[in-house]
């Protein structure tokens, strides 16, 4: 079931691993698991990810499901596959889907995920684009603004732990040539830790483009000023709910819970706060093929398996309550093996997805031309009331 | 379980507001768990913390919204104001630009909360006295003018972070006494709760009584 471990060190400088060494680095990696045992806080040494300790930090050595030779074809398909990628994608799609389903071997994730997000086509396009961006002065408010964020992202990974790390100064970078790159966001807080994960696993130019694919195709219009997209995904995450688990939607309800509340780090932040490490770059192997249908999946399960016994429901007698147990669910419900199997069963289609989202975007329409209208008649009194009418 | 959820006789909604980076979440834990987060992480959209406090011997539950500082947050946060009992209004003696915002966080504060809403503005990072930007003085008169209570407080060191908290919690509570804040209007951010629901009123399940008694 499970697969893919991740090397031993994935900062950006070690991250050029080439296949015939990620055993060996797997072989390590255990070995400092097992030192990292018996720490919990702040350990000596990182762990498989990087991590010295914090939340994100894995105590125990991961369960290795695979037998050594299952990873060893598991890796040589995905390298015959990312080397004949274009013919896979374009005639064989659900073969790439059922792949990333099953997990991406650590050792190709990163070629992997840089084909999948289609980066190397930016990065083909504007072969000097982050160098000529990283070149330009940029806006000086956003500058400012990044600065202040640039310490705070994952301060427990070796890559960010201290300012003389390069992770600090990448990530410095990779957010201010995104600002350059695309003024209308800018810069918005949420894409700091996406920016700082896509760092650990990927050479910074590369992790660039990668996120550049991810903030404005599969996350696009999320972090535009008005946040517009993200409270439409609130409203359909809302409605999905229903369906999959009508007890917690119904709980939800009763107390006014509103799914900003908890949804908003969740998919702002693309699982990056929410998920241990394992999780995550499972989840994000199946985000990265299939869109932000995923983070919806994921959410409905957290949702779903943390509110669902009527004994937790009963204890969540408020507002507050029920948030305490969504922001920080049981970690059970949070593990690999749980997430990725509860993901791919709910009783939701495509379907359902497209549905609820054309509703979504039909109310969304609705409530902006009401707003105009509010708008018009503050502003001009009586003769907007003409405009709007010619407009109708 | 045995005490049951209701050993407070108030909840009073707070809410923390700001510029980005001038250290709310950090008070709020300081607050909460009388410790300094070095690297806290960043505010996405809103998180929570609570903590019961006493005023006049009365337990008071404080449930306090910690808004994200960013701009573009804003049209998402501004749906946390409604119902606030109090608002701690932050910004960063050592960055005048944060000073020189607060009139549109008053303007949204006044706007969306209602009249009877505590407001306690906090020039946070007091500790860091050399690379000061905002005189005491100068906040202290903002203050007056608009009818804040105020204080310079530091999340590192603690000091006053615990006073500005409760302070709030002492106005809201005199308003209480003073019959001026409507308990059954949900707008005011103050809820009452019975104290011992399981041992005060008949509940209609028996079967959870008996679970909740462990006496």
């Amino acid at each position: 079931m499970a697969a893919a471990i991740m090397a031993a060190s994935p900062t950006s400088n070690s991250s050029a691993s080439s296949t015939s060494v990620s055993l060996l680095q797997r072989q390590s990696s255990k070995n400092a698991d097992t030192v990292s045992v018996c720490s919990t806080s702040s350990s000596m040494c990182p762990d498989r990810h990087g991590f010295y300790g914090g939340n994100q930090f894995s105590e125990k050595p991961k369960k290795e499901t695979l037998t050594r030779e299952q990873i060893i074809a598991r890796e040589k398909k995905w390298i015959h596959m990312t080397s004949h990628w274009a013919e896979y994608m374009n005639t064989n799609y659900k073969k790439v889907r059922e792949r990333c389903r099953k997990g991406i071997p650590g050792a190709v994730r990163q070629k992997a995920w840089f084909l999948l997000t289609g980066a190397n086509h930016l990065m083909g396009k504007f072969p000097e684009g982050y160098r000529q961006m990283l070149d330009q002065p940029g806006n000086p408010q956003i500058i400012d603004e990044i600065r202040k964020d640039q310490h705070r992202q994952f301060p427990h990974h070796e890559m960010f732990i201290d300012d003389d790390k390069p992770g600090q100064k990448e990530l410095y970078n990779v957010l201010k040539a995104y600002s350059v790159y695309n003024p209308t966001v800018g810069y918005c807080q949420a894409q700091a830790p996406i920016a700082a994960f896509l760092l650990m696993q990927l050479p910074s130019e590369q992790a660039f483009w990668c996120f550049v694919a991810v903030c404005d195709k599969y996350l696009e219009n999320y972090f535009t000023p008005g946040l517009e997209m993200l409270q439409r995904d609130a409203g359909m995450l809302n409605r999905l709910l229903k369906k999959t688990s009508p007890a917690a939607y119904r709980h939800l309800q009763k107390h006014n819970v509103d799914p900003l509340l908890y949804m908003t780090d969740w998919f702002l932040c693309a699982m990056t706060r929410t998920l241990p490490w394992d999780t995550l770059l499972r989840v994000w192997d199946c985000f990265l093929c299939e869109g932000v249908r995923i983070f919806f999946k994921v959410a409905l399960v957290i949702i779903g398996a943390t509110l669902g016994p009527q004994k937790v429901r009963a204890q969540c007698n408020g507002l507050c309550e029920t948030l305490a147990v969504l922001r920080s669910p049981p970690k059970k419900f949070l593990e690999e093996d749980f997430i990725m199997h509860h993901i791919f069963r709910l009783n939701i289609t495509i379907e359902d997805f497209h549905r609820e989202h054309k509703k979504q975007e039909m109310l969304h329409r609705k409530a902006k031309l009401e707003q105009q209208k509010t708008q018009q008649q503050q502003n001009g009194g009586g003769s907007s009331s003409y405009g709007s009418g010619r407009n109708s | 379980m045995s005490a049951g959820p209701y050993n407070y006789s108030y909840i009073f909604k707070y809410i923390i507001i700001g510029d980005m980076g001038v250290g709310k979440s950090c008070l709020l834990h300081q607050f909460t768990e009388k410790k300094f987060m070095a690297s806290c992480p960043h505010t996405i959209g809103v998180e929570f913390g609570t903590r019961i406090i006493e005023v006049d011997k009365q337990k008071i539950k404080l449930q306090i919204w910690d808004t994200a500082g960013q701009e573009r947050f804003r049209a998402v946060t501004r749906s946390y104001y409604r119902g606030a009992a109090g608002a701690l209004m932050v910004y960063d003696i050592t960055r005048r630009s944060t000073y020189n915002h607060l009139s549109s966080w008053l303007t949204d504060t006044r706007n969306l909360t209602n009249p009877s809403t505590v407001i306690f503005l906090i020039g946070n990072k007091s500790d860091l006295e050399s690379t000061r930007e905002v005189t005491y003085e100068e906040a202290k008169n903002f203050a007056d003018e608009h009818g804040l209570l105020f204080a310079e407080a530091s999340a590192m060191t603690g000091q006053n972070v615990e006073e500005a908290f409760l302070e709030t919690a002492r106005k809201i509570y005199q308003s209480i006494k003073d019959g001026r804040l409507d308990l059954n209007s949900s707008e005011t951010g103050v809820q009452h709760k019975p104290a011992q629901p399981g041992r005060t009123t008949l509940s209609n399940d028996a079967q959870t009584n008996k679970e909740n008694c462990s006496c």
